[in-house]
């Protein structure tokens, strides 16, 4: 008796453990079938979707190079596309940019960066766009929102759930990095780039 | 992560020995035990490597980064961050008769925590709302309040919150915008507050209108930010600028329906529309209506139980045909002195043609996102519509920056029409709301080159801003020839900066509540445009040689479909009021009416105060002073009605919270209105259940391991 109590008890949390290692699991994974995606998007310039059933295509790729990451940017903010990678908000034409990702998976080095830093932006045009992160801060998603229009359209926003380590997955505390262009020469970073 | 992947398999390994363990020898159940506790040993330290940074980082960051956490918590007495307490729930019973409409407004504060809590609402009222009563209603105890000069309110209240009384006060932020504030709600119990106003019915193309606002649209707060410690009688989103010092006082936290309690921000209105003569239908472009007759007395509301508080409610009604009134007079007397109220009608007339220069200025700020660009879009392309062979016209856009399509007016013809329709169709909205700046480069735009044109302007916009009085400022004194016609844009347009922006533009307004709702505002607009009905009115009261009081004491001109109401003191119903002008065409009209057959009415006196303050209001404008405070007071004092510098409050005697409960402060917040996306995105969700999923089924293996080990020592 004792021994199918233990059995089930285990079988179960295997089961959970499992389940729950199999969110970053994909979260891995997906990222290098949509580097290939992202290749094929800049090469032949379409929306190559990462694999035939996708309802989101790569539409950047965001390097944070003080914390030695990067990955592919999704399009959509849907829960699907974010399980894959970070999401490209939809704010109309003159909006700022606006991205968002887990904090658990792909957002997850969010936790350590530090205004100053860089944050780096390559589009479908391969152009490598420079930015520099002026400021962090944590709100509270019930009583703000984002206000596009107090945000030049040249603004980076990496959006994120904090605290970073919480278990809640439906907290209502956000982390937001602003970061905004730096100017310096284009071409020199397309070198470097290519 | 990865190891922990490792890991598992091996956890998954060692799982099936464990079934058939009875019959093992003794030496191959020692070997699994010395196994298992290598394991179990992984395990724990595995979990203590992913559990323990969780709280050591967790309680890291609460206490240094406590101060940079977002501005916009509701933290309450311990600083713990909190969660909406209060349930709001309202209901509007609206009495029509006659030209008024007398309005019972009941807000209940539930307080659905279990700590005692001060309420803050910022809400709309009718911009022609006089403000007359408020009653606090706390469990069987009804207080009623008392009007004070505005500092000494506060002043009540504020000490009567300290000493644990149930108090409740009301003040008047703009025409149309007040703040009420209900201090020492006790846990899970109700307070009512219960606020009555009246405001004249609309008279306009022989249909009656009334509009009751529920939310604002937020608003625009320009200016340059002053840098200041925040008062405790501050509770909203914006901080002060330079040109809106009181932007904290106007701009309640607006958020969806889906993000407060499902309960609240409901209302219930009901509709008694005491008419006086038999109606054709009454309707609404805001709601679906249900309507019972009663004999001459009809009961309006909105279908389902409750509305959403996310939109104006309009509601119209029409007499029948050949029954429309074209003059009344009514009458009252209150504390010994006569008040009459009459209405008259001019007749419509038509003048000659007149070639005109019109500037469409219309508003492309965020607060117009949505639903809102596209009537303003379709209101400004019909109005190119309208524009005839030998007018001018010109287009400005404006949000953070005015621009022009054109530099100078153009000629209305196919060319130009055809570049102006494409750049509207264009117009998207974002940014902020510089109105000053549009109305300069509207100003000081060169005159067409043309002789003998007839000046106008149509400002199209939701008046989303917060400066309303420098803007009426500028209006004023920049205008010159020019008339301004406003028209309002939305689900919630400000219809105070509508109204009186188009009264100091010596024009007309009107406002779009739906796109179906374009043609039919905008014919009555454009027909108003045409030529003011009539000019040079002289109104003329059987005064008896003493001095009355008129309000307004200067009716501007009168615009086709528009009544002239006037309300005056100190006449009895008696003799004849004498009315003259100058039609369309420089026809001379007059006409007299009989005040003896005056019907009674209520309500009068409050009419002409709320007026003479007004034009107190306006006097001080003109002269350019500080407005006459004391006669101000005076006037809202004796007559009961709300002003910009008295208050109401109503304060329970008995002190209801024990000293050692704390209060806490909650800012009710706005719903914000239908149709408009305003720019504001939601943060999305951007978390998984991965690491709770994790966690949960480690300390799973956890727990069977130590379960295993416990069982397999006494045998």
């Amino acid at each position: 008796m004792m021994n199918r109590l233990l059995l089930l008890l285990f079988g179960a949390s295997a089961t959970v453990l499992m389940f729950g290692l199999w969110i970053p699991f994909k979260a891995l994974v997906a990222q290098e079938l949509l580097a290939l995606a992202w290749a094929e998007t800049q090469a032949r310039q379409v929306e190559a979707r990462p694999w035939p059933w996708a309802d989101t295509w790569p539409v950047a790729k965001l390097a944070l190079p003080e914390l030695g990451v990067s990955m592919i940017v999704l399009e959509g903010l849907h829960g699907e596309s974010l399980a894959f990678g970070p999401g490209r908000m939809v704010t109309g034409e003159q909006g700022p940019v606006i991205l968002a990702g887990h904090r658990d998976t792909h957002f997850r080095p969010l936790e350590y960066i530090e205004p100053g830093h860089r944050v780096q932006l390559q589009g479908q045009d391969q152009q490598w766009q420079q930015y520099q992160v002026t400021g962090t801060r944590v709100v509270d998603s019930r009583t703000e929102s984002i206000d596009t229009s107090t945000f030049g359209p040249d603004t980076l926003l990496l959006v994120t759930c904090y605290p970073f380590d919480a278990l809640d997955a439906n907290g209502p505390l956000r982390f937001v990095v602003e970061a905004k262009p730096v100017n310096r020469p284009v071409q020199k970073d397309t070198v470097a780039a290519l | 992560m990865l190891l922990s992947l490792l890991a598992n398999p091996a956890v998954r390994a060692d799982l099936y020995p464990q079934t058939t363990r009875t019959a093992r020898p003794l030496i191959n159940k020692r070997r699994w035990l010395r196994c298992a506790e290598g394991v179990s040993l992984w395990l724990a330290v595995l979990l203590m490597l992913f559990v323990h940074p969780l709280y050591a980082e967790a309680s890291d960051r609460q206490a240094g980064q406590a101060e940079e956490a977002g501005q916009l918590y509701l933290v309450d007495s311990q600083g713990n961050r909190q969660q909406p307490a209060l349930v709001l729930d309202s209901e509007f019973q609206v009495r029509v008769s006659g030209l008024l409409a007398e309005t019972t407004l009941t807000r209940e504060f539930r307080n659905t925590s279990d700590s005692w809590h001060e309420g803050i609402f910022v809400f709309p009222l009718p911009e022609q709302a006089a403000v007359f009563g408020l009653t606090m209603t706390v469990g069987e105890r009804r207080i009623v309040g008392r009007i004070e000069p505005r500092a000494r309110a506060r002043e009540t209240y504020e000490k009567a919150k300290s000493a644990g009384q149930h108090a409740a006060t009301l003040e008047q932020q703009r025409p149309n915008l007040f703040t009420s504030r209900v201090a020492n709600i006790p846990p899970g119990e109700t307070v009512r507050v219960e606020v009555r106003y009246q405001q004249p019915v609309s008279y306009r193309h022989g249909e009656f209108e009334l509009r009751l606002p529920t939310t604002l649209t937020p608003r625009y707060m320009p200016g340059e930010l002053v840098v200041e410690t925040a008062t405790q009688w501050q509770s909203g989103w914006a901080t002060a600028t330079t040109q809106v010092p009181d932007a904290a006082e106007i701009s309640p936290f607006t958020v969806r329906a889906a993000d407060v309690d499902e309960r609240s921000h409901r209302a219930r209105i009901e509709l008694a529309i005491d008419s006086g003569f038999p109606l054709a239908g009454v309707t609404s472009p805001s709601h679906s209506l249900v309507t019972e007759t009663d004999g001459g007395r009809v009961v309006v509301r909105p279908e389902g139980r409750e509305v959403l508080m996310d939109r104006d409610l309009i509601v119209r009604w029409r007499p029948l045909t050949g029954r429309e009134p074209t003059a009344a007079v009514f009458h009252q007397q209150w504390q010994g002195e006569d008040f009459l109220m009459a209405m008259i009608l001019p007749p419509d007339a038509t003048g000659p043609v007149l070639r005109r220069e019109l500037l469409f200025v219309i508003d492309t700020s965020g607060s117009m996102a949505g639903e809102s660009i596209v009537q303003a879009r379709s209101a400004l392309l019909k109005g190119l519509d309208s524009l005839r062979p030998g007018d001018y016209f010109n287009v400005i856009q404006f949000n953070s920056q005015a621009h022009s399509l054109f530099a100078r007016p153009v000629p209305a013809e196919g060319h130009y029409l055809a570049r102006a329709r494409q750049y509207v169709e264009g117009l998207n909205a974002n940014g902020g709301t510089e109105m000053v700046g549009a109305l300069s480069l509207a100003m000081a735009m060169e005159p067409a080159p043309a002789e003998g044109l007839v000046q106008q302007m149509v400002f199209i916009t939701d008046g989303a801003v917060g400066n309303e009085s420098a803007l009426f400022e500028r209006i004023r004194t920049g205008l010159g020839e020019r008339r301004m016609f406003t028209v309002g844009i939305g689900s919630a347009p400000n219809m105070h900066f509508l109204r009186e922006a188009a009264r100091w533009g010596r024009g007309e307004f009107t406002a779009v509540h739906s796109a179906g709702e374009v043609n039919r505002a905008l014919n009555g607009l454009f027909a108003a445009m045409e030529a003011p009905v009539m000019s040079d009115l002289g109104v003329r009261w059987p005064t008896g040689g003493n001095p009355v009081e008129t309000v307004p004491a200067r009716p501007g001109d009168l615009f086709q479909g528009s009544p002239l109401v006037q309300v005056v003191r100190g006449v009895p119903a008696g003799g004849e009021l004498e009315v003259s002008g100058r039609l369309a065409g420089d026809r001379p009209w007059n006409i007299r009416l009989d005040l003896g057959s005056a019907a009674p009415a209520s309500g009068l006196n409050r009419q002409w105060a709320r007026g003479r303050i007004d034009e107190l209001m306006d006097a001080a404008r003109l002269q350019g002073e500080a407005p006459d405070e004391p006669a101000i007071v005076e006037l809202s004092v004796q007559h009961g009605v709300m002003s910009p510098f008295t208050s109401f409050v109503a304060v329970e005697e008995q002190p209801a919270r024990p000293a050692e409960a704390t209060l806490d402060t909650e800012a009710v917040p706005t719903l914000l209105p239908a149709g408009s996306r305003d720019g504001m995105l939601r943060y999305p969700q951007t978390a998984t259940a991965w690491p709770l999923l994790a966690a949960l089924g480690l300390s799973g293996l956890m727990l069977a391991l130590a379960m295993l080990l416990m069982n397999r020592r006494p045998a």
